[in-house]
């Protein structure tokens, strides 16, 4: 019978155009509304590291003042000084740890014709890239003595070897930045998680780097942080060495510990090391650190913020007054067809029958407006991003889940308009009609 | 066949209590084709209302084919309207934006036929109404002669037991009502049982038995040899 009603429904909407096309606008218009701001609202609270949330771990310790707590996450500061970041690489407790930060630099190819370019690169250590899943087109990563001492070499991002390398296999290529010489040693597939998980210190969406270069090499090139950074006292540093050895908080720091014995060591392992800190004199706040999962580090980051959320309830109570709308229109239209209905029910339609063709043909409006939801959805977000000029490109976008997610959404809310319509028009007297057609 | 002992029928209002039937006696046997007369608001839609399953009544004892359908829920009675009873209407209601197979069709989606034997049932059917060629006709483009012959197929496309005419002539002319007449005359032949409403004595003295109902109660019992009673 699915079909027969089916059939019927897409009759009965074509003999009130009018009346159908106002239905399906009413569903689409709040159907549009809610997913344009539902899928802000889910691609903003996705976890790339959704796969590793029980093993990856990013690290705060509480270096800040005596006299007022930081304003990062749990009143701690979100990066690690220099100086700790390196006093914790010296750990041999994480399966995997990172340290990094943001820079950038003029990035030119080696004996070509080609325009000089901004480059945004991530400082690193080498296990940025098993720690974070990011897999290898070309090449690989550097040696594990690039960490420590200076090694120029550079991995590229796929877009950028495609830019600079026409997508060739650059393994081995020379590049230059600022002035320096780097060997390409990989290029990697393409990767760009959105929100950033790793980095929401420096813009939750910003696209991911370019370029990938060892931790190593900060005194060599002197390094600068591009990103963030925050003292609890106004300290200037006098020179570079000033700079890396100084309690400014530029660095984050990533660990990957396989299970809760490994993170129970590593704790233990922080403890000491605020110990060993607060008896140099260091650390004045009580003992504090901290390990968020992904899930928990967007969280606290506030990525989708308390505002967004509102945003989210408020789209869908337009919904609901779409919704509303739609369920006077339907009773309109369903009541319109009483006669019909009575003949029916005459010829051996039961009420149920008579509900569930009714209860399909608001499946069906929805079905329309659900489709028509989601161009408004997409010309919303296409909006949005023309408003944000750029910053919201990442996440002003509809995947196939969302709109799966619209369509759903707007049957839901066509079947929910239609139920008291439908409970009407199965309820109503069919003698009535018999005698008055 | 169909059996109705002190069936009532009350209608309530915050104020009134109007009694439709009372205490309704009738028992139509097999094969028959009983004419049912008697003045405007006596009774007689509201006793096929009741017999055709489409209103419950309000007291009494109502067998179908034997079966009290008193205790039946509103799937049972549709299932058992569906299977047993044939409805004929004044106005013919047919549905205007179904053409006629479809219109036909109907009734037997609901009886949850395959799609060969709808066909095989509508064909049939529709030739013996004789409008085959006009299956794909939509209702207002055939006379309402036609269109009652339709509604007529229609009722007869389930192979009912017992068919339930309201006033079937009501809105024809004498020469298509006389015609329409003639197909129920056949169809009784075919061994249906009628029971038709009637204003037209004409009509109702062609009919097998005849009974008037006063308000809401049988008055008499007459078969056609008197025809003075069927004038009152």
């Amino acid at each position: 019978m699915l079909a027969y009603y089916m059939v019927l429904a897409l009759r009965s909407l074509q003999r009130t155009p009018i009346l159908s096309a106002l239905m399906v606008a009413a569903i689409a218009v709040g159907v549009g509304a809610a997913m344009t701001t539902l899928t802000l609202n889910y691609m903003m609270s996705r976890n790339a590291l959704a796969h590793k949330d029980d093993v990856l771990y990013a690290v705060q310790l509480d270096s800040w003042g005596p006299d007022e707590s930081a304003e990062g996450p749990y009143q701690m500061p979100d990066q690690l000084s220099y100086r700790d970041a390196k006093a914790l690489l010296r750990s041999d407790i994480p399966q995997r740890q990172v340290a990094m930060h943001r820079w950038g630099a003029t990035l030119t190819r080696e004996n070509s014709e080609q325009s000089p370019l901004q480059a945004e690169i991530r400082v690193s250590t080498r296990d940025f890239f098993p720690l974070f899943d990011i897999p290898f087109l070309y090449g690989n990563r550097w040696e594990q003595s690039a960490d420590e001492s200076p090694a120029r070499q550079v991995v590229l991002s796929q877009a950028m070897n495609e830019r600079l390398f026409n997508g060739d296999n650059s393994v081995g290529q020379p590049v230059n930045l600022n002035g320096e010489v780097f060997t390409v040693i990989g290029v990697l597939k393409h990767w760009n998680p959105s929100p950033k998980v790793y980095d929401l210190i420096n813009g939750a969406f910003k696209d991911s780097e370019a370029l990938y270069i060892p931790f190593g090499l900060h005194h060599q090139l002197q390094i600068y942080t591009w990103g963030n950074y925050d003292a609890w006292w106004n300290e200037i540093p006098k020179n570079y060495q000033d700079f890396l050895n100084s309690h400014l908080v530029w660095t984050q720091y990533w660990v990957e510990l396989k299970d809760a014995e490994q993170k129970k060591a590593y704790e233990h392992f922080l403890t000491a090391y605020i110990k060993q800190q607060k008896a140099e004199g260091l650390y004045p706040r009580p003992l504090k650190f901290r390990l968020s999962r992904p899930s928990e580090w967007l969280r606290v980051n506030e990525v989708l913020a308390d505002d967004d959320r509102m945003l989210g309830w408020l789209a869908l109570a337009f919904l609901l007054v779409c919704v509303i709308n739609a369920t006077a229109l339907l009773l309109v239209k369903f009541l319109r067809k009483a006669p019909e209905m009575g003949i029916r029910r005459a010829l051996g339609a039961s009420r149920n029958a008579v509900f569930s063709q009714h209860l399909i043909e608001s499946g069906c409006i929805g079905l329309l407006g659900g489709i028509g939801g989601i161009l408004l959805a997409i010309v919303g977000l296409a909006r949005l991003r023309q408003l944000q000029m750029g910053s919201l490109d990442q996440i002003a976008s509809m995947d196939w889940v969302m709109m799966s997610a619209a369509i759903v959404l707007a049957l839901i809310a066509s079947i929910l308009a239609g139920l008291y319509p439908a409970w009407r028009i199965s309820h109503s007297s069919s003698s009535a009609y018999l005698k008055t057609q | 066949m169909l059996k109705m002992h002190k069936v009532r029928k009350s209608f309530r209002t915050d104020t009134i209590e109007t009694h439709a039937l009372r205490d309704f006696n009738l028992e139509v046997k097999e094969g028959e084709f009983i004419a049912v007369t008697g003045p405007s608001g006596s009774g007689k839609t509201t006793f096929l209302n009741i017999a055709g399953l489409l209103e419950a009544h309000s007291g009494g004892q109502y067998l179908l084919d034997g079966d009290d359908v008193s205790g039946l829920n509103d799937r049972q009675r549709s299932r058992l309207r569906n299977e047993k009873i044939g409805f004929i209407f004044q106005g013919f209601n047919l549905i205007p934006d179904l053409n006629l197979f479809d219109n036909i069709d109907v009734p037997l989606r609901y009886r949850g036929f395959k799609a060969s034997e709808r066909r095989r049932r509508i064909d049939k059917v529709l030739q013996q109404v004789g409008l085959a060629a006009r299956a794909k006709y939509l209702p207002s483009q055939l006379s309402g002669g036609q269109q009652q012959r339709i509604a007529i197929a229609r009722a007869l496309a389930g192979e009912p037991r017992f068919l339930l005419a309201d006033e079937p002539t009501g809105n024809l002319d004498s020469l298509m009502a006389r015609q329409v007449m003639e197909l129920l005359e056949l169809v009784n032949d075919w061994g249906t049982t009628i029971v038709m409403v009637t204003h037209d004595p004409d009509l109702a003295r062609r009919a097998e038995r005849n009974i008037q109902i006063v308000d809401g109660q049988v008055a008499d019992l007459e078969y056609h040899a008197n025809p003075a009673a069927l004038s009152a």
